[in-house]
This record gives structure tokens, sequence and C-alpha cells, in this order.
């Protein structure tokens, strides 16, 4: 048996990156639509739309579910502590915390649009590297990579 | 087999980390602010490699950095002694344990040059790309990076991944990114793997020098017997490094080294990272799983003693073998041609020198196994380089009937990392053996998923 990652059905992609806590998640209704999600460090501002940047009908001044599905992937991926540190939400106690939805009260900021494009191209990087055939040539310099 | 004599570092090698510790403060704080410290420091760098080939143009080099001339030949010298100090250390480390063991030093095989495809013109202007980015890391000093002068970087790695002929390049900077970008946008003082990313960026610059030349082969034909593994990561590449004996007809057995290796992102993990290698390599996974012997015909061997794994070229044998006899025959008194690395990738950190200990010659000490007792003498275990997998622990090595281990040097000292243990069943402890299972698993799992993702939006993009 080998350790077991998140599943990625609901939530594809979720990453710490650029000062935000972002992803893609997938429609609850519609198979072929997703919404793109953020949290921001620091200011604790947030948003969701869809990828051609309809903004999401739950953002009501609060984080819709799309965003707790994220905020819950993202403690399931980085863990509570990483994802405290770099969201800078100094009042979280990362050994209290058991999922990310717990973590919604200590953000503070509101919604605050950005261009979906750019998470979503992030999203398109990552899955290229899925795309990228595989090797048999050595690649010696994998040698610094423990773990 | 006195491993015990390995408990004190040969002197040359604690002063040359010593200059190297110096040299990577300058890295630090930057090359864009040289304190009268920093100049002394590159002073001395280049009065240590006096009287060498690298003396004159390490000196230019140095003069110009002092004069602010940010250009990345300069920089290149520096990454160019930098590498050549710490493979020095590495040939003198490699002399002292093959003293130790009592076998002669590792040598590249002799190998006529083959004509291969040279890389595209492209490639060129990709690494000139990449040395300018490590040039700017430079300049502005790893305490000081700002995340606007990373995040660019990626699309010149998308590029580099596009391309087959830099796929080592793409495999280590997709690591060094990753590690810069978890500890950046940083809240405070950055926490910096100083010694650690300096060492990236120089084998990054090192490799980044010119386009890769076509290696020099031989096609090999025989039996290859993979006796130990090794799994090697990071977010975006996962490799399984196998350790086997290569039997080819008329000449002594051999021990040779072969990788499969596939590009990921951060949730593959588990029975994904299967379904991942499966692709590239299949048989070899069958081949360790079952404990079970390759025939292998025209795959290319290069010098360092890498096979380059084709599985088109390669056939499971049905016979199950007996891999801890198979390593002790072949580890006990090895010949010079086995894995070793070439001079410009060598370090301390790519010393694997393999060591079979026979069940009588050790004890776990302790029941976390931070030790061996090898006689009475303790020596220490490489901790934590432990797979996180369960088909190899640390609890194997009690009650074991012996072991393969890596010999390395890492932190100033040398430690074992045992990649396979003989518990006395069919098939020895090794990372890789569960990885077979994994194979059908993988089926609608996290990878099944991506990969339709990728698909469709890929698709939709170009």
């Amino acid at each position: 048996m080998l350790p077991r990652a998140r599943k990625v059905q609901k939530v594809p992609f979720v990453e710490l990156y650029a000062g935000r806590l972002q992803g893609v998640v997938s429609s609850g209704s519609d198979e072929e639509r997703v919404y793109v999600s953020y949290f921001e460090a620091g200011t604790g501002n947030f948003y969701c739309s869809t990828n051609n940047n309809r903004p999401c009908g739950g953002l009501r001044g609060s984080p819709c579910k799309h965003l707790i599905e994220l905020i819950n992937e993202g403690v399931l991926q980085y863990g509570p502590a990483r994802v405290i540190a770099y969201l800078g939400l100094q009042q979280a106690e990362p050994d209290k915390v058991k999922t990310g939805a717990e973590l919604v009260r200590f953000i503070k900021g509101g919604p605050h649009k950005v261009e979906a494009g750019m998470v979503f191209s992030r999203f398109l990087t990552y899955l290229q590297y899925v795309s990228v055939a595989p090797t048999g040539v050595p690649l010696p310099d994998m040698a610094w990579f423990v773990r | 087999m006195p491993l015990t004599d390995l408990k004190s570092v040969p002197e040359p090698v604690v002063q040359t980390a010593e200059l190297i510790g110096h040299l990577d403060e300058v890295f630090e704080s930057g090359f864009g602010r040289l304190s009268s410290a920093n100049l002394q420091t590159l002073a001395s760098l280049a009065a240590s490699f006096a009287g060498t080939p690298l003396a004159e143009p390490l000196d230019a080099a140095i003069a110009g950095l002092g004069r602010s001339e940010f250009v990345d030949r300069h920089f290149a010298v520096i990454a160019g002694a930098r590498a050549a100090a710490h493979g020095a250390m590495h040939d003198a480390l490699v002399a002292q344990a093959s003293a130790a063991l009592g076998r002669p030093r590792a040598e590249l095989e002799a190998l006529a040059n083959t004509p291969g495809q040279a890389a595209p013109p492209r490639a060129a202007v990709l690494l000139e790309s990449v040395r300018q980015w490590l040039m700017e890391l430079a300049i502005a000093g790893f305490a000081n990076l700002e995340v606007g002068a990373l995040l660019p970087f990626q699309a010149t790695l998308d590029a580099i991944m596009a391309e087959p002929a830099l796929v080592r390049h793409a495999a280590l900077l997709s690591g060094f990114l990753d590690e810069l970008l978890t500890v950046f946008p940083a809240h405070g003082k950055p926490e910096v793997p100083r010694l650690r990313w300096v060492d990236l960026w120089t084998r990054s610059m090192v490799l980044s020098l010119a386009p890769p030349a076509p290696a020099a082969t031989r096609e090999v034909k025989g039996e290859l017997r993979v006796f130990a593994t090794d799994l090697r990561q990071h977010d975006h590449v996962v490799s399984l490094v196998a350790f086997g004996a290569l039997h080819e007809a008329g000449k002594p057995a051999r021990v040779v080294r072969t990788s499969v290796s596939a590009f990921k992102v951060d949730v593959l993990q588990g029975d994904d990272l299967a379904g991942l290698l499966n692709e590239v390599g299949g048989k070899l996974l069958e081949a360790i799983a079952g404990g079970q012997g390759l025939k292998i015909s025209g795959m290319l061997l290069h010098a360092t003693g890498d096979l380059v794994w084709q599985e088109a070229r390669a056939e499971v044998l049905p016979a199950k073998l007996k891999l801890a006899e198979e390593a002790a025959a072949v580890l006990t008194s090895p010949t010079a041609l086995r894995p070793s690395a070439r001079p410009e990738d060598r370090h301390p950190a790519v010393v694997e020198e393999l060591v079979w200990l026979p069940g009588d010659g050790y004890a776990a000490v302790g029941k976390e196994a931070r030790e061996l007792s090898l006689g009475g003498q303790p020596f220490p275990v490489a901790f934590e380089r432990w797979p996180s997998s369960d088909d190899l622990v640390a609890a194997d090595i009690a009650g074991s009937k012996g072991l393969v281990a890596l010999l390395r040097f890492d932190g100033g000292r040398w430690s074992l990392q045992p990649v396979m243990i003989d518990k006395g069943k069919p098939v020895p402890r090794m990372v890789g053996t569960g990885l077979q299972a994994g194979r059908g698993k993988a089926k609608g799992g996290n990878l099944a998923t991506l990969k339709e993702r990728a698909g469709k939006l890929l698709r939709k993009k170009s």
C-alpha cells in the first residue's frame, strides 16, 4: 500500500501560488462547467467565477460553496499549517484545524474580482505536466530530490 | 570490510566545504550589492584556483562582477568553479569510500563517440533564457527574491518541457522553481536553504551552458537482474531508479543503473505513480515485483553505467531469481565498471556506492534503526531517505538475512541508505514491488481524471 493523495474529482486543481490559494472547482450541476476561485493572502479577499468570467451566483459577501470546497482541498493537500501561514491567518491554530472550512471565519476580506483567465491558465500549465511523454533516459539530477 | 573507517572525513573535503560556504553567502545577499567581505570571499575563491585552467577566467569574472558587469559568462565561470570544487570533494570521498570497501574506484567505460541527433537550434535559445533567469536570481540574492522575478520563468519552463532534448533541464528546473515558490512570497524574513539552493542554481547553470551533445553509448544484449531500487521525486517528476547485475555473454557480470521517469503534478502519488511509470517501464515494474530477470537486446548503455530503458527491447523472463545471492555475488568485489557520475555532474550529494551487508554483519540499533551496528560499531542510517511507501520500511532491518545499501555522503557525514532488504522471502523488500499491484487500480483515479481534463482542455486551447 502506498499513501493516497486527495481526490481530484470535485476540485481538479488547487495551489498556493503568487500569494493566493487558488484553484478550479467542478460545478455540481453541469459537467462541462468549472468555477475559478481564489483567496488572497494578507487582504483576505476572495472571488469565484466561471472560467468565462461570469460571477458565481453563490457569492454574496461571503465565500460560496466552491470557495469552501477549494479551501477544504487546499488543507487536505498542503496541511493546515502551510495554508494558515501562506494566507497569513495569524489567529488560527494549526493543531486545532481539521478542515479548511474552519478557516473561513478567520478570513477578513470580501469579494474582489480578478480575471479568471489568470488562474485558469495556471490550470492548463498544470495539466501540461501530465501530457508530457514519460522517459527511460537517465535523469541524474533527480538524485537531488529525496522524498 | 571496514565501513567504520568512514567515521572521519578527509581534511581537504572539510576545507573545500568551508570555502563553498563563504561563496554561498554572496548568493544569499546577491551579486548586485557586493560588500567588502563578499569581495574578499571572491578573491579567496580565485586564490584557491591559482594554477588551474579556471584561474584566468575566474580572475576576469570576479573583476567584471566587481565592476557590476552583469553578463551571464561571469556567472557561468562562478558556477564552473563551484561545481569543480564539489567535483573534487566527490572524487576525494569516492577514493576514501573505495579504500574502505577494498574495491577499485568506479570508472567511466571507454566508449567510442556514437553519432546521434544534435539538439535543435531552439534548445540554445531556451538555455540562454535559463542562464538569464539564473543570473537575475544571483544578482538579487536568494534572501531578496520577489515572486515577480520567479513567475515569468514558468513560460520558459513550459517551452523547455515541450522540447524532448531538454528533458533533464525540465526535470531539474521544475523541481528548483517548485522549491523557490514554496518559500516566496514570504511573510517576513524568508527561510532560505542556502547550500541547497546554490547547489541547484549551480547544477542548473552548468547544465545550461551548452545544448546537450549526443552521449557516447554502446548497445548491450544480455540479462538484467534488478536487485535494488530507489524512488526519487519532486512535485513535478517521479523517477524510479533500478540497480541490477548485467550479464553479457563473455563478460564478467557488472552493476548497471537504469531509470524510468514521468512528469506529474503534486496530487499524483501512490498508485497513480504506477499508472504514470507503467507507460514507459511496465516490464521493469513487472520484473521488480516478481523478482524476475529481464532479457534485453539492443538497449543503450552510457559510459556511466546508466542503461537507457526501452520497453520494446526488454522481455520479462519467467524464472524467479534469488536476488540476495545475485546482489552478494556482484557487490562483494565489484569491478571498476559500475554506476558513476560524469565529471560535470560530480558532487558529494550524488555519491551512491552500492554495498552488500550479509545478515551476520549488522544489526539495527533501537526501534527506529537510526543507526546500524556494524560489528559493534554504530554507523548512521540515511533516515530521511526511507520511502513514504510501505514496501521498504525501517522495521524490515530487524531479523533480515542481508541487505543492499547505498553508501551516501550527506550533511558532512557518511551514512547507509538501505535499498533492498532480504527477509528470506522469494521477493526481497524494495521500493516499487508494490507499484505493480497499483497498475490496474490506477484506472478511474486522479491520473485518469486529470488526463481526461487535459485531453479536452489542451486540445481546445491549441
